[in-house]
């Protein structure tokens, strides 16, 4: 059976929209910029909560980041679609922290004041902000919420299309959500595998990452679904994976094996032979330890014949929850112009394994295109797409 | 069984059982909670190895979390040290379980507040369906006063708030001939009423009302307690939440519960036990269902 991509949405630093998101991936425009509030390079977006409850026309304030960012995604995902009795819809969606941005707030301000509002805990919990944004959306039934670190995301879309393959619903919409908590940066900052300048995935000389916020959503359907809603698809999503690396609570391994069987399996449930894959959207955070078990796993899976491959977190900045939901949309993205998306900052190749992402913006001809997310507690999800339906 | 009462206490066991001390000393509860159970489980499943390990939390690794949040504000901005930060994602113990396993299989950890635990359980039989043999599928929160529990959606004058881990081996129907069955699992989020869920969940499994021998509940809402009352014999309900205190993934010591009593075959009035429903409203608008049958 089919899993059919319908409709996508994303927000990210480089664009409040998909059209936009392409738009500054063909221009090759980061939208990573130094943060007056945290002196950090970082993929911020360009509204206040204030400005995005305005936008998104909602009736009370009590939304924590995650979801406002969320809905915006979700709603350009959703696009004119109706709830309909005869087609089992639900949505999954994926955060790391949840509400952190308001918990941490309160939480901050409640050590110098007493006038503070414990309100803003009940959007904590990361299922509650799931919730928010079904409620806009008018979805009840299977609401769910995945929360793997930087896996997050790749993991709710693979969970949407194995409960559509198991005929338990018809559509799903799903992906996932991530707002920048002071929690996240100093988190990573305290890991010192924070980039000063803007991160260079792949290269020799990479210094680390650069976080970003975003939200992204796909809408998946089967065959049943888009008999009645209607909708063409963009494009299917073929196979997935998740394995686990075992190695280290935050590190990858040398040898990427973690990255490899999920590489390795999600190419056997799509039934092709490595040699199919045309594009890979690597994960590729810019720190040393993951571009180079990444690049040992594609080794390992592809041989000497290692398809084009990228990482756009150049653009994003991590996104962690959201990142494998923003690059499954350029996934799609990738394969609906036919396009590849560039790697930015690549300068000199890894003298371990020589191996050059591409760094233009350039037309290919795309029939299966590969997604990596892996995250902390080793994490590790592929997921393919394929331009047939 | 006894009923929870103020004065109880978590029990817990004896942990150097389960986890080499090196990395005992820096788990929190819900770590320490969720492997002593995995290893227990897999244990008396005598599985070296499962396919998958599945685990379900509301407040994931809080306590770190909330660490973590201290150590920001004491280092008023200077250097930190990223140990509590490395262990508060949700997804701290399940990777954790699967790092002492050397476990190399599907890692996933679902959080939709009370209803993670039912969720785990529908991703883990999707993978048995599918061909695999065992998987570790569990539901653990810790409890976290400070920040979290002051505000949450459980805070009810009434309530007992708790904390705690269940696991359990799911496993093909070629093992284990003594074992209980998981009919089946509903997740129902955002739903008005309880009565029309609950019929078709069990019309939908050839079953009706009158089938059930044992609904173990959880109600922290008079309206939907009398939508229950509506459905089932009040003498087949059973409150586990007496049992067990509040917390979001509770439902999984309801199940454990369940299994214990299919597997004793522990009679309620005259009839034998053979189907137990795990009714979980502990959020007035979020159901879970589980169903249990002797097989």
């Amino acid at each position: 059976m089919s899993i059919f991509v319908t409709g996508i949405g994303i927000v990210s630093a480089i664009g409040l929209s998909a059209e936009k998101n392409l738009r500054s991936l063909r221009s090759l425009t980061t939208g990573i910029r130094r943060s007056g509030k945290h002196d950090l390079m970082i993929g911020e977006i360009d509204l206040s909560d204030q400005e995005l409850i305005e936008q998104l026309q909602l009736a009370t304030e009590d939304y924590s980041r995650t979801s406002l960012l969320g809905l915006l995604a979700a709603r350009e995902a959703w696009a004119k679609n109706k709830i309909d009795k005869r087609i089992r819809t639900g949505i999954i969606s994926a955060t790391s922290v949840g509400g952190m941005d308001r918990t941490e707030r309160y939480y901050f301000e409640s050590q110098t004041s007493n006038r503070t509002d414990s309100r803003s805990l009940m959007t904590h919990d990361n299922g509650r902000t799931t919730e928010r944004i079904a409620v806009e959306l008018g979805i009840s039934g299977y609401i769910g919420t995945i929360s793997t670190a930087c896996s997050s995301g790749a993991n709710a879309i693979m969970h949407a299309a194995r409960l559509i393959e198991a005929n338990k619903l018809d559509r799903v919409i799903a992906g996932g959500s991530e707002p920048l908590a002071t929690f996240d940066i100093k988190g990573f900052s305290s890991l010192s595998i924070y980039d000063d300048g803007i991160c260079k995935p792949f290269d020799e000389k990479r210094m680390g990452l650069n976080l970003g916020e975003g939200a992204a959503f796909l809408m998946l359907e089967n065959e049943h679904s888009i008999s009645i809603s209607g909708n063409q698809p963009i494009c299917s999503l073929a196979g997935w994976h998740n394995a686990t690396d075992a190695f280290h609570q935050t590190a990858s391994s040398p040898d990427g094996k973690g990255a490899a069987l999920a590489m390795i399996h999600a190419l056997a449930k799509a039934r092709i032979p490595p040699q199919a894959i045309d594009y890979i959207n690597a994960h590729g955070t810019g720190t040393g330890n993951n571009d180079l078990s990444e690049s040992m796993a594609l080794k390992t899976v592809f041989g000497k014949n290692i398809p084009p491959f990228s990482s756009t977190k150049g653009f994003t900045g991590h996104t962690l929850a959201a990142a494998g939901a923003i690059e499954a949309v350029y996934c799609v993205q990738a394969i609906q112009s036919q396009a590849m998306p560039p790697n930015l900052n690549f300068t000199m190749p890894m003298k371990e394994t020589g191996m050059q992402p591409e760094t233009e913006f350039h037309s290919a001809n795309l029939e299966y295109v590969l997604s990596n997310s892996f995250g902390f507690g080793g994490n590790c999800t592929c997921l393919i797409f394929c331009k047939a339906s | 069984m006894r009923e929870l009462a103020p004065s109880s206490q978590l029990i817990t066991p004896d942990y150097s059982e389960f986890i080499p001390p090196m990395d005992r000393r820096r788990m929190s509860d819900v770590q320490k909670m969720s492997i002593a159970c995995s290893m227990d489980c897999l244990d008396q499943a005598a599985v070296g190895q499962p396919d998958a390990i599945i685990v379900g939390t509301s407040m994931g690794c809080c306590v770190n979390t909330r660490n973590f949040l201290d150590k920001i504000l004491d280092a008023n901005g200077g250097p930190l040290s990223p140990t509590s930060f490395i262990v508060s994602t949700h997804n701290t113990i399940a990777g954790q379980i699967a790092l002492l396993l050397k476990n190399h299989s599907y890692n996933m950890t679902h959080t939709q507040n009370s209803l993670s635990f039912e969720q785990s359980l529908i991703d883990g039989m999707l993978w048995i369906k599918s061909g695999f043999n065992h998987v570790l599928v569990g539901g653990a929160d810790e409890e976290e006063e400070s920040l979290y529990n002051t505000r949450s959606r459980l805070n009810r004058e009434h309530l007992h708030l708790a904390c705690g881990a269940s696991f359990f081996v799911l496993s093909n129907e070629n093992h284990h001939s003594e074992a209980v069955k998981v009919v089946d699992v509903g997740s129902f989020g955002l739903i008005d009423g309880i009565t029309d869920c609950i019929s078709h969940f069990l019309a939908s499994n050839d079953l009706d009302a009158k089938s059930i021998d044992l609904v173990l509940f959880a109600q922290n809402d008079q309206q939907k307690m009398d939508q229950l009352k509506s459905i089932f014999p009040r003498e087949r309900l059973c409150d586990y939440q007496k049992l067990t205190g509040t917390y979001y993934t509770n439902s999984a010591f309801a199940m454990h519960y369940g299994v214990d009593m299919l597997l004793n075959n522990t009679k309620t009035t005259e009839a034998e036990v053979r189907y137990i429903l795990v009714c979980n409203n502990v959020i007035p608008e979020n159901l879970g269902l589980i169903l249990l049958s002797i097989k």
